[in-house]
């Protein structure tokens, strides 16, 4: 049975196509996928994205609960701090990546993929044996809106949220009498917010979110420009970009690992030997020289010799040119610049290696 | 009369418009490119190839996904719309006028015709 959001009825009443995603019915596009994603990158988007999951992990064990299941640290976390972090499994491949909140001592949010949420638990619960916490999944009870954009700030404001708020942060607050948490974060390269919000406010804040927007240019935004936004910042989609035989360190995440925590976590031999000594296969990204358009799994060749798989791709509405991430055999030779190509539909197409992400805030303002 | 109501239409989308005795417009109706959302990229073959009816003869790619065309008849391919290659989103604007994809000489028999829809048949069953 596929699940709605409280949202879908306005989804249907805004025009959107809706399509089945991790067992959710949710929104594709609204209008054109195109014209949302230029709006973020320009204005101010909203997005349902209550599909994603809210777990609290409660007790005094938490911290040391939490410490052996990423490889973050996350005792450096003070009150309201987030912080990114992956779920590693023995092997240090992916279980999952999540977003840490310490909403105060003894007190953790965790925000997790919708299509993850069944894998996460029963992980959480095989590794909470000997520490006194207690796993909350709170996913049934609430709702998540996205606020995203440059303009992001000038809405929030509007509707009375005055917090001066650090980037990665959650403040608990009111707004027009609704219970909130608003964390600063978001899945685009842009400034934003995500409101974490109980079932039954939802509605009211979507309604209020969009009238006030308007003044701003607020549309409501699609998965389908949530994926090339995302893809554009060069942020990793579970299931394409990470899975369970990825671990972080092939994935490019090594910059979100610190190398001086001294507590043990699953998969900490692996990641640190791979920190040393580095990996077989590595996260790239891609920037086609033709108009053939890469997609998940396509093949990437050097030399005519096959070295990896395309894990995410599409056209990029910012830049105007078809991107990718892949990952590729970790061979010397292949740096940024380097010459590839992309089998689409039995035809080798041009490539070259890029910098990620792709879109940076500055390189699209000048556009 | 209006395009659609000179058009055929194929189960899979692509409508037939006929230019002359045995010379055809082939494109993607209305609603298949409403359904595809933002085209940014098509391929379509080259001058002189020949396919059958339900072949494979072009790709279209929208911002989510590629999608195969097919020939709604047999046919050699006589000219290729060069303005769409270079601006894909012209299909979305206009399937019909400026947004066509190939013109062919039909080269199967009349059979071929025969399950192919009146325009407002073909929008009645996808719709």
């Amino acid at each position: 049975m596929v699940k709605e959001t409280l949202l879908h009825d306005k989804h249907i009443q805004l025009g959107a196509k809706m399509v089945d995603f991790a067992g959710w019915s949710m929104p594709v596009q609204y209008k054109s996928i195109i014209e949302e994603h230029k709006n973020v990158r320009k204005n101010v988007g909203l997005f349902d994205v209550s599909h994603m999951g809210e777990v609290f992990v409660t007790g005094k064990d938490s911290l040391k609960f939490l410490n052996k299941i990423v490889p973050q640290d996350i005792s450096k976390l003070y009150n309201s701090k987030a912080v990114y972090c992956q779920l590693t499994n023995l092997n240090g491949g992916l279980i999952d990546d999540l977003i840490i909140y310490k909403l105060e001592d003894e007190k953790y949010l965790l925000i997790v993929n919708a299509s993850r949420i069944d894998e996460d638990i029963n992980w959480f619960i095989r590794n909470s044996i000997n520490f006194d916490i207690y796993i909350d999944n709170q996913s049934h009870n609430y709702s998540l809106l996205a606020v995203q954009g440059p303009k992001a700030i000038n809405l929030l404001k509007k509707i009375g949220y005055n917090i001066e708020q650090e980037f990665f942060t959650i403040k608990e607050t009111t707004l027009k009498n609704m219970q909130v948490m608003v964390s600063r974060t978001g899945y685009t390269g842009e400034d934003g917010f995500e409101i974490l919000i109980k079932n039954k406010d939802v509605v009211k804040m979507w309604n209020l979110l969009l009238d006030e927007g308007s003044e701003f240019s607020i549309m409501p935004i699609g998965l389908g420009a949530r994926d090339t936004l995302r893809l554009e910042a060069a942020l990793h989609l579970y299931g394409n970009d990470l899975n369970e035989n990825t671990t972080p360190i092939e994935a490019g995440l090594s910059w979100s690992i610190p190398k001086d925590k001294t507590e043990n976590y699953n998969g900490k031999n692996i990641i640190i030997n791979q920190i040393q000594k580095g990996t077989d296969k590595k996260l790239i990204g891609i920037k086609m020289l033709s108009r053939a358009i890469p997609r998940h799994e396509h093949e990437i060749y050097y030399n005519g010799e096959k070295i990896g798989n395309i894990t995410s791709g599409g056209f990029s509405p910012t830049l105007n040119e078809n991107i990718a991430l892949g990952y590729i055999k970790n061979l010397e030779e292949l740096k940024i610049g380097s010459s590839l190509q992309v089998m689409i539909r039995e035809k080798l197409h041009d490539a070259i290696i890029v910098k990620k992400p792709f879109v940076t805030k500055h390189n699209h303002k000048e556009n | 009369m209006t395009i659609t109501e000179s058009i055929l239409c194929a189960k899979t989308h692509e409508y037939l418009l006929e230019n002359e005795d045995k010379n055809y417009t082939i494109g993607l109706t209305d609603y298949a490119v409403e359904q595809l959302g933002d085209i940014v990229f098509l391929e379509l073959p080259e001058v002189g190839s020949s396919f059958e009816k339900g072949e494979v003869f072009a790709t279209v790619e929208s911002v989510k996904a590629a999608s195969e065309i097919y020939m709604p008849v047999s046919g050699t391919i006589l000219e290729v719309n060069d303005l769409v290659v270079n601006s894909p989103e012209i299909l979305n604007e206009s399937p019909y006028e400026n947004g066509w994809l190939v013109k062919i000489e039909f080269t199967g028999d009349d059979l071929e015709l025969s399950d192919l829809k009146e325009y407002k048949d073909y929008k009645e069953e996808v719709q």
